[in-house]
């Protein structure tokens, strides 16, 4: 209900009054890059049982290991282990793991899977120039074929979202 | 219902600004003084009651490092300015527990008031493309936002322009 009323807020307000204040933004704003480019996410099938995810991290930016969650449907995707990130100390949250470049990760389906496969990723980065950006969610839609021993080509997420 | 009456003042002042153009000038702040959030005992608090006041508006989160590390500095603002008119307030985008935590341990000195994740299209209306944090709007005391800011704040660029807003009557 209030996410509901701050979306509408958003989108009333974004269309008279967003667009004059972000003119007058000052210098660091044009360099950083929409969470979606920052983060690429892609995916594809190795098996019909095995999806391989895969993170593109631009250079500059970084991407927490403990907020890195993944889901699909039809079939669930067992537990995961994700690679060992490099260490970075934070004040609140201790001893904490990022990823910088290129980060895949394998997700073992419950049991395999045919046809379309929707893999959902929830990921949260920051930018070095100082920014962080909310968790991210993206999606996107693999083709399993029926009997797929090779592995499939990566497809990577649509950009998503209300306003690009 | 809160919310709906906040979105429909946000807009009448949004409309009011576009029909001011794009101008260097200093921008209408209404949208922003129409802001009522709960704090984090579940306070509805207007940011109208600080009309009048330099105001420092600061989109932040517990999960936010750079965001977590310029509230110091915020803090001794407020500490030594608050008696001249100077009110930073803090939108979290966060949880209520998370925020009251690290409130807590930092001794914030000046209202953190909760927007969740929906404060995240709050600050993009009011400006923040990026939907990213730490974005910071500071209003001078005749309610016009005289700067916006994604990133951090550097303290000396922050004392020296809220210097000048104190000054001014």
């Amino acid at each position: 209900m209030i996410e509901r009323a701050f979306a509408t807020l958003a989108t009333f307000a974004a269309l008279a009054f967003g667009t004059a204040i972000a003119a007058g933004l000052p210098g660091l704003a044009p360099k950083l890059l929409p969470p979606e480019q920052a983060f690429r996410f892609s995916a594809r099938v190795l098996d019909p049982a095995t999806i391989e995810a895969r993170f593109d991290v631009a250079d500059g930016y970084y991407l927490y290991r403990d907020k890195l969650h993944f889901t699909a449907q039809p079939v669930r995707v067992l537990s995961i282990d994700l690679p060992r990130g490099q260490r970075k100390h934070d004040e609140f949250f201790g001893d904490v793991e990022t990823y910088r470049g290129a980060v895949t990760v394998r997700l073992p389906l419950a049991s395999p899977a045919s046809g379309k496969l929707v893999v959902r990723a929830e990921s949260q980065g920051c930018a070095d120039a100082g920014v962080c950006y909310p968790p991210n969610p993206q999606e996107l839609t693999l083709a399993v074929p029926a009997n797929g021993a090779q592995p499939g080509p990566f497809v990577e997420a649509a950009p998503k979202g209300l306003f690009r | 219902m809160a919310a709906a009456a906040v979105g429909a003042a946000a807009l009448a002042g949004g409309i009011a600004l576009y029909q001011h153009g794009e101008t260097s000038a200093p921008r209408d702040g209404s949208a922003v003084l129409a802001l009522v959030l709960p704090d984090v005992d579940g306070r509805q608090q207007p940011l109208s009651q600080w009309r009048g006041k330099v105001l420092v508006v600061n989109f932040w989160a517990t999960w936010c490092a750079p965001c977590r590390e310029e509230m110091p500095h915020f803090i001794a603002a407020q500490t030594k300015d608050g008696a001249k008119g100077l009110q930073f307030v803090g939108i979290a985008v966060d949880q209520v527990d998370k925020v009251r935590e690290f409130a807590d341990e930092i001794r914030l000195n000046y209202p953190a008031l909760i927007g969740g994740l929906g404060a995240i299209e709050l600050s993009k209306a009011l400006g923040n493309d990026l939907a990213a944090l730490p974005f910071t709007i500071i209003l001078d005391r005749s309610g016009s936002v005289v700067h916006t800011q994604l990133g951090p704040l550097k303290p000396a660029q922050l004392d020296a322009l809220l210097d000048r807003l104190l000054a001014s009557p």
